[in-house]
Parts: structure tokens; sequence; C-alpha cells
């Protein structure tokens, strides 16, 4: 039997279109339950008898559901007790229009065998196919479907069928027509024997339905926010939270040349927009607009209603001195961009509610209301919690609870909340990306060693950290006859195992990269590869991508050549033995004489590249030291640099340089570069008022002038006064980006921190998506690979590059978390005195970096009601107490311990002990620690 | 005088006729009819387009005619292209004027957008007569075309944009009721006939084409063939027509409006009944 589906829609271009569907009907759709025995299915998927008990309907039933119970209580259809649901393909074509992730959920329940869930394609089921009436709408005919489908059932078997659905008037007519109905949570709670079901139980309370004071304005419909945004009243942009004040956002605004940042200030102009989300905004008139309050608010957990206009007041405060930024409100929301948070809970105060809040790790997020009987057992554990609405009338978000990691301060469980918290992708490989290995043991076919140059015969050796196992990048250096020097940098080739659209290909591209936390690597591709066959490691015959330089003994490039290659490193040396070698004048070997070489002209490189103003930025990094049983750290130390670091740096920038200017002769429209964008003037305006508070000038005009003003930037009385200004300066540059070259113009492709017109990421392919691309390129212009479309398709590309920098972006701030988690634990047992430095000073707090940890921190300056000895001075941004002033890069002593007052949300304190402030400062519990960490103000 | 002809009809009768509405569902509408060998295919699309200038708040209707090559042994090659442009040609003057259709209902925003109706004729058969029933097909079409419903949202900025329903229901149709059709009178003889057989088409030496409405107002008339008329026999011949006309135009809008009365449940004969 045949039906069209007719409809209309609106092209691109704007012109109408009729589209006609041809829909076949059929009489051999079975209905899949093992009791029936007039259907001729094969194997049946819902049981014969199912068990659950519920107290709404004894018998046993099936569960129909509707569209709306799948997109938001998939939770609770996820919990194994839920078995023998029908999924109509009304709901599944819904569901798959309406969120690609929830349609994947469902997906994936469905092709697990013990859950008992049934597709029955009721849109082609000559029975229950409905047709759309005239003056139905879209949803009341698929809600008509549903139902036509459950009475389809009920008679078609002997068993109950049961419809949960939380739409009232689809209840009501499914009642009219004999149909079984429930809610949701009438349902769930009927679940006598699974009462910890209905924790996970999604809030969903419409504005109308709930009564109390409304405390947030209305959104506005996304039809009247287009037509806004097209008129422009209003903006589009995406939502980013305040860190460090609840009360505060910005609005990253898409689009628009006026303005790309917008201030949010107070709850009502906030208007429950969370942190991610796609809002629209309207800028306030300019005598409302305001400038970023210097204040630290943090969510308190008394806080009641009449605190906050408070806060709010303290935050309109005039301040005339400082620029005002554009300041608008949120009017309404795009798209939501929930995903699930990693947190604490909050018990209630009042014992035996259900009612309590949620703490997210994440401090740009809201603290989220949800409801749970199982507080008790969840108090110290790390929990996952899902948004499911904001209703006007609520002071937090509502949500529900989706699953516990573990248990509060268990090292794996923190390491789980930082990946998901980065969103990095760390589940084992699946068994399609391991299917692309080679089969072991792997040999170097006679196929390779033909189309690739020998290059065993040279001594080649690699320089890495300490413990490092995926070696992606080995030296060579030898004099020539001419008087020239050969100078070589071999890559792994990872290139030639990861073949482009292969399962392992596409992992890769999704990871972006290998993610370092202190004590796990998470790897972009299978061990296999990245500590075995890539990783060149000494003594074994390794296929390499080399770039082969001649170089002047000047270290002018006269030749470079690029060439796919076999080699042979000779020996895996750490930075320190490197560094041993070159300096041990006994030694004379060829590789002493080799590493030596290039040395010498890794610094003359060093020197031109300096010359044409790169900077020497600083960030401070530490070390752990782990204690090989109870995997605690036991030590923490600054990393150190040698000129070996430097050595091999050196000569990585050199190829990635060679490399970009190649692959873009080649491919001006899709070569991925990378580029650092020089940071607009108003970024430095922080460093150079710090500066000036310190009598000393920067230029930060171009590149060179910010280099030398910085190398110029000495205090006598504070030695770590370099490096500050450098860590500061680092923070006013830009993210530096990966791109397709297609994308932009040329003048854009420039490095500013490294002072290079083009350059890219050629030399980490084991470890960096990017680096796998370029191989790749590189591969083709040498006409050492074929090409694919993919590889050349800009459009691809950028979409591309696009992930890799979110990637990469999140990589780094998982890193820098496993650090700061790792510091927590380390404190765990200590309290310290250190020495620390002040690198901003904020209304009520300092922010102090203590440089042998590298650790940062806030010294409030406020005791528990709110009083400071302290005034704080915001045009010079100095706090004075009596004769103690305190301002940026002023050296202080503080006090390191961990707040255990809340079992379930320890953080590090510091308390300031120097310069005293008597009823303020605490006492020295000891001098500084007595090592005396090396500081590195080159 | 016997007012009979060779196939017993009177001559003023029209031949037998089959009539379907809805019969290519990717139209906006159509309708198909077969008359003795003649068969006829017809499909409206209507398309947004910019109002022509002229003419800044009305939309527009448009004729294609295509004779298929197997429609009659004439027609191979280009052979039909010629008949083509004639009948779309007639159907084109018949139509144009400000009394059959209400274009000024086709308009969206003046000046900027308005429906055009597309009108596809495809000559499947020919069998004599083809220009009556062309016409025939062409208004059983339009009375079967459906044009969704359009909104219009300006903003402040005087920028306009179209909302379409997503209710397929939600449309909205064309008035036939004035729309004209074609009634070709043939002289033979002293005799004017309407609805010519081939054999009559063969022996007939002048015809004269008239666009007539329901309300017997003539908006088109043409002559054909080598003969002569006198000025008296045209004037006969134009009564004839109108009083065929306003007859046959009649009976076939009820006859449209019986079949739209079965509604969508009809059985559909379509091309294999």
């Amino acid at each position: 039997m045949q039906r069209s589906k007719i409809f209309v829609k609106k092209t691109k271009k704007g012109s109408v279109l009729k589209v006609v569907r041809e829909h076949y009907l059929r009489d051999d759709i079975w209905c899949g339950s093992k009791t029936c025995d007039v259907c001729l299915q094969q194997a049946a998927i819902l049981e014969e008898s199912p068990e659950l008990e519920s107290n709404l309907c004894r018998q046993p039933h099936y569960i129909v559901t509707d569209t709306n119970v799948v997109l938001h209580q998939m939770d609770i259809l996820e919990v194994p007790v839920i078995k023998n649901v029908i999924i109509l393909q009304t709901v599944l074509e819904e569901v798959r229009h309406r969120s690609a992730p929830a349609y994947k959920r469902i997906k994936d329940i469905l092709t697990i065998r013990d859950k008992h869930f049934y597709t029955f394609t009721n849109e082609h089921h000559k029975d229950t196919y409905v047709e759309r009436q005239p003056g139905e709408s879209a949803n009341d005919r698929n809600d008509r479907a549903i139902r036509m489908a459950t009475s389809w059932y009920q008679e078609h078997l002997d068993i109950k069928i049961v419809l949960v659905t939380d739409d009232m008037e689809n209840r009501e007519k499914a009642k009219k027509d004999g149909i079984t109905a429930y809610t949701v949570s009438e349902y769930v709670k009927s679940l006598s024997d699974s009462p910890e079901l209905m924790d996970k139980l999604a809030l969903r309370t419409s504005d109308k339905t709930t009564g109390g004071k409304a405390k947030f304005p209305e959104h506005l419909p996304l039809s009247e926010i287009q037509r806004g945004i097209k008129s422009g009243n209003y903006m589009q942009g995406s939502f980013q939270a305040s860190r460090d004040n609840y009360l505060e956002a910005n609005v990253s605004v898409h689009g628009s040349e006026k303005f790309d940042m917008v201030l949010i200030q107070g709850s009502h102009n906030l208007n429950r927009a969370v942190h991610g989300d796609v809002v629209a905004i309207q800028l306030l008139s300019e005598s409302e607009w305001s400038c970023p309050s210097s204040l630290v608010l943090t969510e308190t957990e008394k806080e009641e209603e009449e605190d906050t206009p408070n806060k709010e007041n303290i935050l309109k405060e005039k301040k005339s001195q400082v620029p005002k930024q554009p300041t608008g409100k949120v009017v309404g929301i795009i798209k939501r961009n929930w995903r699930q948070y990693c947190g604490i809970l909050q018990p209630s105060l009042i014992k035996e509610s259900t009612k309590h809040l949620f703490i997210p790790t994440e401090r740009r997020i809201h603290k989220i209301r949800i409801e749970t009987r199982q507080a008790k057992t969840l108090e110290g554990q790390r929990i996952i919690v899902c948004i499911d609405s904001w209703p006007r009338n609520s002071r937090y978000p509502l949500g529900h609870f989706v699953r516990a990691l573990g248990a509060v301060g268990d090292k794996a469980t923190e390491n789980e909340v930082l990946l998901l918290e980065h969103d990095v992708p760390h589940t084992p490989f699946s068994q399609s990306v391991l299917s692309c290995l080679p089969e072991m043991p792997w040999r170097i076919t006679e196929e390779d060693s033909k189309r690739r140059m020998d290059l065993r015969h040279l001594d080649i050796c690699s320089v890495d950290p300490p413990g490092c196992t995926d070696i992606d990048d080995a030296l060579h250096c030898r004099e020539l006859d001419d008087g020239n020097v050969e100078v070589g940098v071999h890559i792994a080739d990872v290139s030639h195992f990861i073949r482009p659209g292969t399962a392992i290909d596409k992992e890769a591209a999704k990871r972006g990269t290998t993610v370092y936390l202190i004590d796990k690597r998470i790897d972009m591709v299978p061990e296999l590869l990245s500590s075995n066959l890539c990783s060149l490691r000494c003594k074994e015959d390794r296929l390499a991508f080399s770039v082969l330089w001649v170089l002047s003994q000047e270290a002018k490039i006269i030749d470079v050549k690029f060439t796919k290659s076999i080699i042979c490193s000779r020996v895996s040396l750490t930075y320190a033995e490197a560094q041993m070698i070159i300096d041990d004048k006994n030694r004379t070997d060829t590789i002493a004489k080799s590493l030596r070489g290039l040395n010498r002209l890794a610094k003359l490189l060093k020197k031109q590249r300096i010359e044409s103003g790169a900077l020497t930025l600083a960030s401070p990094e530490v070390r752990f030291h782990i204690d090989s049983e109870t995997h605690d750290p036991i030590d923490v130390q600054s990393k150190e640099l040698r000129d070996t670091n430097s050595m091999v740096e050196e000569f990585m920038l050199l190829a990635n340089i060679s490399v970009a200017e190649e692959i873009f002769r080649e491919f001006p429209n899709c070569a991925m570069l990378r580029r650092h964008p020089e940071p607009p003037p108003s970024n430095f305006e922080p460093i150079i008022k710090a500066a000036q508070s310190k009598g000393l000038q920067l230029n930060v005009d171009t590149g060179k002038d910010l280099a030398v003003s910085l190398n110029d930037a000495q205090l006598a009385d504070n030695p770590y006064f370099n490096t500050m200004l450098r860590i500061l300066t680092t923070r006013c540059m830009m993210q530096a980006l990966y791109f397709c070259s297609g994308m932009l113009p040329e003048a854009d492709f420039k490095h500013y921190g490294l002072a290079t017109p083009i350059y890219t990421h050629f030399t980490s392919p084991i470890r960096r998506y990017s680096d796998v691309i370029v191989h790749r390129l590189l591969a083709v212009s040498i006409g050492a690979d074929a090409s694919y479309p993919e590889l050349t398709e800009k459009k691809k590309t950028h979409a591309l590059c696009f992930n890799l920098n979110f990637r990469h972006r999140m990589a780094q701030y998982a890193g820098r978390a496993s650090v700061g988690l790792h510091t927590q634990l380390f404190f765990k047992t200590r309290v310290i005195d250190e020495d620390g430095y002040v690198l901003f000073v904020r209304k009520n707090a300092l922010h102090v970096l203590i440089p042998k940890y590298g650790l940062e921190g806030m010294v409030f300056l406020t005791d528990e009601k709110k009083r400071s000895p302290f005034t704080y001075d915001e045009q010079e941004s100095i706090q004075r107490c009596g004769d103690v002033e305190i301002g940026v890069f002023d050296h202080v002593v503080v006090q390191v311990s961990i707040d255990r007052s809340n079992v379930q949300h320890q953080k590090l304190v510091l308390r300031l002990v120097q310069p005293e402030i008597p009823g303020f400062s605490v006492p020295s519990s000891g001098p500084p620690s007595a090592k005396k960490m090396k500081m590195d103000t080159s | 005088m016997v007012n009979i002809r060779a196939d017993g009809r009177s001559c003023e009768d029209y031949r037998h006729m089959e009539l379907e509405t809805d019969v290519v569902s990717n139209t906006s509408g159509s309708a198909r009819i077969r008359l003795a060998n003649t068969d006829i295919l017809v499909g409206v699309k209507a398309e947004l387009a910019i109002p022509a200038s002229d003419r800044p708040d009305e939309g527009r209707i448009e004729f294609f005619v295509d004779c298929s090559a197997n429609a009659t042994p004439k027609f191979e090659g280009r052979g039909g292209e010629e008949f083509a442009t004639e009948i779309s040609n007639i159907l084109s003057r018949a139509y144009d004027n400000q009394g059959s259709l209400n274009l000024k209902d086709l308009c969206v925003i003046p000046k900027q957008q308005c429906w055009v109706l597309y009108v596809d004729v495809m000559v499947l058969e020919c069998g004599g007569n083809v220009f009556d029933v062309v016409s025939f097909a062409v208004k059983a079409a339009l009375h079967n075309t459906r044009i969704p419903n359009i909104t219009v949202h300006a903003d402040d900025n005087g920028r306009t944009e179209l909302e379409l329903s997503d209710d397929p229901y939600d449309c909205k149709r064309v008035d036939v009721h004035k729309t004209p059709s074609i009634v070709t009178v043939s002289k033979i003889g002293h005799f004017h006939v309407v609805d010519a057989s081939m054999e009559e088409e063969a022996c007939c030496l002048a015809r004269l084409m008239l666009g007539i409405t329901e309300q017997s107002t003539v908006t088109a008339i043409k002559k054909e063939g080598s003969g002569s008329l006198d000025p008296e026999s045209i004037y006969d011949m134009m009564e004839t027509g109108k009083r065929v006309g306003q007859a046959v135009n009649a009976t076939l809008y009820q006859k449209l409006q019986e079949e739209e009365k079965l509604g969508p449940n009809k059985r559909k004969a379509g091309f294999l009944g």
C-alpha cells in the first residue's frame, strides 16, 4: 500500500518547494513480543513476562514512551531495571531531529540485549499509520500516532501496555481511548523496588505550572530573537561566565565589528544563562555601562535572597576613573550548551530533606538544585549531574543526579573528573581502531626501503626529558668537506602507519592531541605506535621523515631537503645526559661532536631569532617527585632548563619553519599552519601599568621592542621581578592557533611569539594530529605519498583546525588542572610558609604566585565578617594597612595549607605571614623550606 | 436541415470526456482529460518570483506546451513545436485579461514577491480538438491548485521575511469561476459544429477558436484554416460558441466540485486505469 507524504519547504534561495515522498505501508511488521504467536518474528525482543514491579500496574506490562520522555529522561531509560520498552519509530525520528546526542544514546540502548528495548516501525505499519489531518499540528499528529500504536499493541497482545508521557493533553486523550497512561514521575515513583530511580528523574517544570515569585525576566521566543538580531537590536554571542565572580560574565559577540566583548552584570541581566550557552543580548544605554568589578565573589552557602541585592549594589558602585565597557543584558537563549557536570553534593541543612544543592567543580557553573534520597551515601563522593531546566522562579537551575564517580580526593576519581571536565576523550581505543595497527612482529619491508633514503649510517641521537617513551624527534649533525655543516632533524613517520580515512585516523583526528597529566598520559594513538613502532628508540631501525639542511658555519641555510627515510638512532639521551656529553672534554666520539656542533649552531640560531624580535616568555612549570608506592607527590621542583633543551627546541623550530614554507608553496590554499596573532595594544595595559608602578617603562609597539624592554626590566632588590613580568606578559598574549592557509590573508600568518612570518607543527606527530596532516601535505609535495580529497579541501581543513584548537586548549587546561590536583595532594599533609609574589591586587584579595610550586591563589583580605584591615587604592592598585603597602610584584610570605573545615570540599588556603599585620597575618610556622629554588631569569 | 452528425451527435454536442485531477503529486495542481483519442495532462507549479515592473502588485500565469512525439506521427522530430507555440499563444491570450483570474491575489509583497503559476501542458495523444481539451484541462488543474499560505514579517528596517506555514493543509485556492475555455467552432459546409472529430477536421476549411468564460465573455478569438469567413457567419459562429462555452464551462465546474466532494479517499485512476 502506498501513501505519499507531502510537505512544502522553503529553500535557502527563498523559493518554495513542494516535496513528495512515497511512503509504503506494510503488513509484515511484527510486534516484537515473545508472547505473540500471530507475528512471524524470528527473535522477539520483548520478554514474555516482564518483571518490573509497579504499584500502579501490578500486571506484567510493556512501556511505550513519547518523544519528550526519551529526550529528557534518558538517564531513567538507561537504568538497567527499566526493560521492555517499545520505542516507536515516530519517537525515534523526532529524537533524531531534535537532538543528536540523545539519538545516539537511545540507539546505544537499543543495541543492549538485556534491556529488551524494541523499535516498532509504526509509521510503516498498515494499521498504525496516521495521516496528518487538516488543522492538526505536526506534534499533535505524532502524539496521535503514538496513541494509535499503543492501542494497536493493546489489542494485539494480552500483556498490558503503559504509555508514559508528561504531556497532560496527550495523557487525557489516551485515557479516553482506553490507554493506561502515566507521567514519568508517577510511574517511576510506583517502582517500589528501585527508589533510587527518583534521583535520576529530570526536573522539568514549565514556567506556568509552578507558583512562587518570578526571580528572572522572561526569555524571548526564538522567532523574536531572530528578528531582533536581523534588525540589529539584539546581538548573538557565546556566554562566558567569570571565574571569579558569579554575578559577572562576558559575551563574545559573533559577527559584530563594533563590540566583540560585552559585559553582563547582576543576576537579573545574566538572566539564567549558563557558561557556554549561545545567548541573545541587548546593549544597555551608555549611561548604564559599567566595568568589571575587581571583587572576587563566590556563591556562599548560607546566602539568602536579601543578600543578593546588596552584592549587586557593590557591583554597581560608581567607578568614574576606570573606562567603562559596553554592558548588556541577556534577553533570550539561542542554544543551551548544557552538558554533564562533575562536582559534589552540598547536603541540605534540613535532615531528611531530599532537595540538595550540587556544587560543580567548574567555577563558572552555578550551583544546581537536585533531588536525591541518597544524600548520605553521596556525601564525600564526586558525582555527575545534569541540568534539566531553569524556571523563572528558581534561584538555581534544576537538575538530576546521573552517576557517582568515586570518593573525593581519591586520585583516580579526581583524574576522571578533570578528564571529563575538559572533555578529553579517554576511553580505551575501540576494536576497530586497534585492528588498524600493523601486525607484530613488525619489520621494514623491502618496498619501504626501496622508496626511502637509507640514513642508518648516520650517527643520529635523540634528546628528550627523562622517562619519555614517545620519542618523536632525533637529530644529527656532521661537517661537510666544503666547510659547511649538514644538520638533520628526523621525525617519526606516523603518517606511514595512520592512513587517511581509517578508524585509527578518525580517532586520532577526534582526540587531536595526547594529553599529559602528572601521573598519566592519554594517548592520541594506541601505545604500540606511540611507544614502540613510531617512537625513535635507540638501536632500532625506524621509519622517519627527515629534514636535511646544509648550513653555513654562521647557521645560514644554504639548502634544505625533505625526504622519507630509515634511521637507526645510536642513543636516546636525556637533556642532562646530553649536556654532560657536551661538557665532557674527554669525549671526542661522533655523538659528542655532533651534539657540540648542534649546540653551537643552536646558539647562533637563537641569537638570530631574538634579534628579529622573538619573545622569551616564562610560565611557572613544575615537576613532581612521585612516591613510587603511594603515588603521592613527595616533592615539587620547578623544571630546570639546560642548554640542550633550547638546542633541541631551536632545531625543531627551524624544521617547522622550513616545512611551513614548503607546504605553503605547494598548497597555498589548504596548508595547515599555526599562527600567533599580535595582541591588541590594550592587552598590554595591565603590565605597562604594573611596570610603571616600579618606575619602569615597557615599550610594546612591536615584538622586538617588547623583547628588548623585557630584557632591560630588572630590579636590583627583586631578582624574581623579571620572570614575573614575563609571566604576566605571557597572559597578555593571544592563543596560538592552527588555521588553514586559504582562510586568511598571508599577512595574518605571522607567529608573533617566535617572530617568524610563517610557522607550523611538524615535529611531534605522535602526540599531535596537526603534525600528521602536515606530514601528509609534505609527503604529497615531495611526491612520496598520494593525496586524498579531504586533504586539499579548504573547508574540511578549517573544521579540523577548529577541533584541534579546542582539543589543544582543553589538553592544556587539563594538564594545568592535574598540576593543581597534585599540588593539593602534596599539601594534604603539610602546612608550609612560602615566598610568594603579588601578581594582581584585587579589591578584597591579593592574587599571589608561589614560584616554588608554580602555585597561584588568592589571599583574601577580609575576615568572616567581611571586614578588612586594608584599604584599597584603586588608582595605584595598592592595598594599604597602616604603614604597610602591598602592590603588584611585591614579595610576601604566605602560609599554604588545606582547609578541611568542609570534608567534601577541601581547598588550598593561603594566609598572609609577612608583612606582619597585627590581628590579621598568621604567625610563621617555620622558615620557608630550606631548598632555595633556582630561578630562571634569562 | 437535420441536426445530426456522422457519429450521431448534434452540432453543438461534445464527445464523452474523462477527467481526473490531482494526478501528479509533486505539482501544486494537476489534471488529465481524455476526449476520444486526445489525451492531455496539465500540471501547475506555483513558484515565488519578482513581479513584473509594469504590474507590481500582481502575480503571473505562464503557459508552456509540450507536444509529446508519441502524440501523433506529425510531431516527430521538432514537428510539434509550432503546434505547441500555437496552443500556448492562444491560452496566454485567452487568460490575458483582468476578469478571468484575480492575479492581485497572487501577489505576496508588492514589487518584491509574487506567485507565478507555471502551467505545463503535455499533449500525450492527439486525436482532434486539442485546443478545447487543453483549455478544459488547464481549468481543471488550476481548480486543483493549492498555493501554500505565506505570512510576511516585516522588521523595523523595512526588510521582510517570508514564513511558510508548516501545515500542508494551510493553503489558498485559485478561483476558476471566470476562467475561459476554448471552444473551437468549425464551419463545415453551412453548418457550425463544435468538437470536430478527426474526419470533420479533415474536411473543414475554416474554424474559429473562441476563449469563452462561463459568463459568456469572449476573451480571445482566432480564425484558422485556409477558407474564408464572411462577417455574418463569424457573428453566427460566435453566438454558437458563446452558447456552447457557457454550458461546457458550467458543466466542467460542476464536475470539478463533485470530484472534490469525494475527498481524499476517492479511488484514483491515474495512468494505470
